[in-house]
C-alpha cells in the first residue's frame, strides 16, 4: 500500500511555517469557493438599480424638474427656494453624489452580511476545528478573515460604483444639469461609501464572533441596521422634545446606520448633524470595537 | 521521527460544574497504534481538544514531540488529526476543502488530489460534500489529515460510519502508518475493532487515568477476571473444595468440565491439590479486551 510518502506536490512545499498572506488567500478562497458572494453580487446589482431609480425619481420631482401646478399656491416659494439650490454648484455636487451612492442603505447589509458569514459559516458547518488546527494562531486566523471580509466588502461597493458611474451621467443629462463626477466632493463621498462597505463588513464580523450563531447573528445584524434606525430617530426625538437642544439631533450619528448616511453625505445630512468626518469617526470606532471584541473573545474561547 | 511523542501530563478541564478531565497523565509512542478507550462522556474528546489547543486546558500540559501544539512552527505538517465534529461547508466541493487547507498551509494545491486519491475519494472530488455519505466524510477527514504528511495522526471515533470494507481499509492504513514510524492515537469505541488495531491502549472513565500499557499486559492485569476451564472425574469435590474461596462462581460445562470464574489457574490447582481431587484439565481463559473494559470502567457513572 503506498502512504503518503513519495508526494511530488509536497517536495515542491518548501519551508512552509505561518504567513498571515497565506491565511488571506486560504479565506479569500473559502468565500469564493460557494454560492455566496456571487448572489450578492447579483443582490447589490438589483439594490443599486432600485436605489438608482428611487433617488432619480426623487431628485427630478423635488429640485431638479418639479411639475408645474402640482405644488399648492403657499408652498410655491419654498419649490422655488429648493429648485435655485438644487441648481447652484453645490446643490448639483449634493445630487451628484447622492446619485454616485445610490444603493448603499441596502449595499452595505450584504457587507455586514459576508462579515457575519466568513465568521459564523465555520461554526454553522462545523469548519472552525480544522481552521484553529491548521492555524492555532487565532488572532492571525480572524485578521485574516477580517481582511477577506473587507475584501468581499470592497468588491460590493466597486460593483454599485461602476452602475452608478454608469448610470449618473445619463441621468444628469437628461436631466439638463452638466455636473462634474470627478470634482472632489463627488469624490470624496464615493470614497467615504467604499469606507463605509469595508466598515460595515468588519462590524459584521464582530457580530459574528460575539453571537456565533449564523441564523442568530444575522436576525441580529438586520435588526441593528433596519430597525436601529428608526428606533434610533424615534427615541432621539423623543429625548429633543423633552429637551430641544441641537446637541440631541447631533448625537443621533451614534447610530451606526446613521453614520454611515452622515458620512457620505457632502455638506449635512439633516439639520444640526455633524459633519462627515464626525461619522466615519464613529463608524471606524465601532469597526475597532467589534474586531477588537471578535478577536478577544476567538482567543480565549474552547472550539468544540 | 524520533519526536512524535505524545505526553499527556496532569491535564484537567473543568467546566462550570463537570470536571471533564481530571488529573489525566499517559504517553502515546510513536511507531506504534494507540488506543484511547473509554465510556461515553469519560473526556476523550476534550482531552484530544486539548491536545490539538482547541479546548484550553484548566491545568496541566499537553505536548506533542516537546512542543505544545499552539507553538509548533508548522502543524500541518506536523499534526494530522480527524475530530469527531470535523466537517467540512455543505456547499463547497471535497477538492476545494482540501485545497484551502493546502493554502492556509502552504502547500501545493495539487496535494489535495494526491491525499484525494489516497483515501479512495479522486471520483467525488468535484462533488459537493452535502452530496457525501457518512463514510465519505470520514476519509475526507482523514485525507484533509494527511495532507502535510504528518508524523502524528489523531483520531476521534474513525470508524463511525464506515462500512466493513471502509473499516478494514481505515485499519491496514493506520497500521501502515504506524509501520512507518508515526505516531497514531485513535479514540474509539468499538472495543473489538481496537483489539485488531492497537498496540497500546489507555482506558479512561470519569476523567481520569483508569490503565495504560500494551494490550497484553492489560488484559493479562485484569486475568483474574477471566475464566479456568476444569475437568475433572470429581466434580462435585472440586466444586466443594473452590466454594470456600471467595468470589468465585463455578459453573458446571457438560460431562466431567467446569468453568471457574474468579481465580487464577494456580488457586484452582492449588484447590484440587488439597483436596486430592484429580485433574485432567485446567486451562485458563484469558478475558478478551471488551471483558476487561468493563471490568476497568464497571461504575464509573457515564453520564455525569
Amino acid at each position: 500500500m503506498s502512504v503518503t510518502l513519495e508526494s511530488p506536490a509536497l517536495a515542491r512545499a518548501g519551508d512552509s511555517g505561518r504567513s498571515p498572506l497565506r491565511l488571506v488567500r486560504a479565506e479569500i478562497t473559502k468565500i469564493r469557493t460557494t454560492n455566496t458572494w456571487w448572489l450578492f453580487v447579483i443582490g447589490i446589482v438589483l439594490v443599486t438599480a432600485l436605489a438608482f431609480l428611487v433617488n432619480a425619481l426623487g431628485h427630478h420631482y423635488n429640485e431638479l424638474q418639479p411639475p408645474s401646478g402640482s405644488v399648492p399656491a403657499d408652498r410655491q416659494d419654498e419649490v422655488n427656494a429648493a429648485i435655485a439650490e438644487a441648481h447652484t454648484p453645490a446643490g448639483l455636487a449634493k445630487i451628484a453624489a447622492d446619485m454616485m451612492t445610490s444603493g448603499q442603505f441596502f449595499g452595505l447589509l450584504f457587507a455586514m452580511l459576508i462579515g457575519i458569514l466568513v465568521v459564523t459559516n465555520e461554526f454553522f458547518h462545523q469548519t472552525a476545528t480544522t481552521t484553529f488546527m491548521t492555524n492555532p494562531h487565532r488572532t492571525a486566523v480572524i485578521m485574516a478573515k477580517a481582511v477577506a471580509g473587507t475584501l468581499f466588502g470592497a468588491l460590493f461597493w466597486l460593483v454599485s460604483t461602476v452602475l452608478d458611474l454608469a448610470a449618473t451621467p445619463i441621468y444628469l443629462s437628461s436631466q439638463h444639469v452638466s455636473v462634474s463626477l470627478t470634482q472632489w466632493t463627488v469624490v470624496r463621498s464615493v470614497l467615504l461609501n467604499l469606507l463605509a462597505f469595508v466598515v460595515w463588513a468588519i462590524f459584521g464580523l464582530g457580530i459574528g464572533t460575539l453571537l456565533r450563531s449564523q441564523i442568530g447573528s444575522v436576525i441580529t445584524g438586520m435588526a441593528l441596521y433596519l430597525v436601529g434606525f428608526a428606533a434610533v430617530l424615534i427615541v432621539f426625538n423623543l429625548i429633543y422634545a423633552a429637551y430641544p437642544h441641537a446637541w440631541v439631533h447631533t448625537a443621533q450619528v451614534i447610530a451606526p446606520a446613521v453614520a454611515s448616511s452622515v458620512m457620505i453625505t457632502p455638506g449635512r445630512l439633516y439639520p444640526d448633524a455633524p459633519p462627515q468626518w464626525v461619522g466615519a469617526a464613529v463608524l471606524t470606532g465601532y469597526a475597532v470595537v467589534t474586531g477588537g471584541i471578535g478577536i478577544w473573545l476567538t482567543r480565549r474561547r474552547d472550539i468544540s | 521521527m524520533s519526536d512524535g511523542q505524545i505526553v499527556v501530563s496532569d491535564l484537567t478541564k473543568q467546566y462550570r460544574k463537570v470536571r471533564a478531565v481530571d488529573h489525566l497523565s499517559f504517553t502515546v509512542e510513536p511507531g506504534r497504534v494507540t488506543g484511547f478507550l473509554g465510556p461515553n462522556g469519560a473526556g476523550k474528546t476534550t482531552t484530544l481538544r486539548m491536545v490539538l489547543n482547541l479546548v484550553r486546558p484548566t491545568g496541566g500540559t499537553a505536548t506533542i514531540g516537546g512542543h505544545r501544539y499552539a507553538d509548533l512552527h508548522d502543524p500541518v505538517r506536523h499534526v494530522g488529526a480527524v475530530l469527531e465534529a470535523s466537517s467540512a461547508h455543505k456547499g463547497r466541493t471535497g477538492r476545494n476543502h482540501l485545497r484551502i487547507i493546502c493554502q492556509a498551509a502552504g502547500i501545493p494545491k495539487e496535494r489535495a488530489d494526491e491525499v484525494l486519491d489516497l483515501v479512495g475519494l479522486t471520483p467525488a472530488a468535484k462533488r459537493k460534500f452535502r452530496g457525501y455519505s457518512l463514510g465519505m466524510r470520514q476519509r475526507l477527514g482523514i485525507a484533509a489529515a494527511l495532507v502535510g504528511d504528518p508524523h502524528v495522526l489523531i483520531l476521534d471515533e474513525p470508524a463511525n460510519g464506515l462500512d466493513p470494507e471502509g473499516i478494514r481499509w481505515m485499519r491496514d492504513l493506520l497500521k501502515t502508518l504506524a509501520g512507518q514510524g508515526r505516531t497514531i492515537l485513535v479514540s474509539s469505541h468499538l472495543l473489538s475493532e481496537m483489539e485488531l488495531l492497537a498496540d497500546d491502549i489507555v482506558i479512561i472513565a470519569a476523567g481520569k487515568l483508569v490503565r495504560q500499557g500494551t494490550v497484553a499486559q492489560v488484559v493479562d492485569s485484569m486475568a483474574h477476571t477471566g475464566r479456568v476451564r476444569v475437568r475433572t472425574p470429581q466434580p462435585e469435590e472440586l466444586t466443594k473444595a473452590l466454594a470456600t474461596t471467595e468470589n468465585v462462581v463455578v459453573t458446571p460445562n457438560g460431562e466431567g468440565a467446569l468453568v471457574v470464574s474468579g481465580i487464577d489457574t494456580a488457586t484452582v490447582g492449588a484447590a484440587a491439590f488439597r483436596a486430592g481431587v484429580e485433574l485432567h484439565e485446567l486451562v485458563p481463559e484469558r478475558p478478551d479486551l471488551e471483558e476487561v473494559f468493563l471490568e476497568l470502567t464497571k461504575g464509573k457513572a457515564a453520564i455525569r
